[in-house]
């Protein structure tokens, strides 16, 4: 299956799409899409930004997986593909299990017990 | 809500500072913190890049602590939307850690976008660390 222009051409993991989302603008980006499909025009009429780094940001997203383009006669249109944050739900739900991981490292470190060990 | 828990070799007394002592607080989370362990009191933790906001709710050591969570610049989960709720509970010479966030910002949907964001920054320093 040929992926289509601006689908990512693999699965991408949720390293490259928190890149993505690493910016201000871009996810700025993302909420002008969340409704509504839009043109790349359109976009970058919101932003205080040359056309060209407007087009930088949507390239860096539809290559994370995050934007989807469509191209109707001479325009291209871009909407939020949502389940490209599927990721990133698994990394939240890890993130204060993580965060306990380094609590019992770090009490234990500073508390170590003083039994004794039997000979080994 | 996010339910995990952890088990510790120290008792109770012993994990139970590490949720209300800035200076043992940043041992295992975030790179500051500014905390004022009693109820209403202030629970500021910054992240690089992020700033965890929120107050104390409930303090009863070493059994329990409560305080509220949230991102100041991120309109959806601004302070005191979500909360954590940790749970010590003594085994032998052990503590069982138990952590709950609640009323974190529905995920599920795009339209929750911004919930997501807001826990990036933490999201990616630890992914960093």
């Amino acid at each position: 299956m040929t992926p289509e222009p601006g689908e990512p051409a693999a699965p991408v993991g949720p390293d490259a799409v928190l890149r993505a989302l690493a910016d201000p603008h871009r996810r700025q980006i993302l909420r002008l899409v969340l409704h509504a499909e839009l043109p790349a025009g359109q976009i970058a009429a919101h932003f205080d930004l040359t056309q060209q780094a407007v087009s930088q940001h949507l390239t860096v997203l539809k290559r994370a997986g995050v934007l989807a383009e469509r191209r109707e006669g001479t325009r291209r249109l871009y909407s939020l593909r949502s389940e490209s944050l599927q990721p990133l739900r698994t990394l939240l739900d890890e993130f204060w299990p993580d965060a306990l991981a380094r609590l019992k490292q770090s009490v234990e470190r500073d508390h170590p017990r003083t039994e004794k060990r039997g000979p080994t | 809500m996010i339910n995990t828990s952890v088990r510790i070799a120290a008792l109770p007394e012993v994990v139970f500072p590490y949720f209300t002592d800035p200076q043992l607080l940043v041992t295992w989370i975030g790179d500051r913190a500014d905390l004022d362990a009693r109820p209403g009191g202030t629970f500021a933790l910054d992240f690089s890049g992020t700033a965890a906001r929120g107050s104390y709710v409930a303090v009863e050591p070493p059994h329990r602590v409560v305080f509220t969570w949230g991102i100041p610049e991120d309109v959806a989960m601004p302070p005191g939307s979500s909360t954590v709720e940790v749970v010590f509970v003594a085994d032998g010479a052990d503590t069982i850690v138990n952590l709950t966030h609640r009323d974190l910002p529905p995920d599920r949907e795009p339209s929750h976008l911004e919930g997501w964001e807001g826990c990036l920054g933490g999201l990616i320093t630890a992914i960093r660390r």
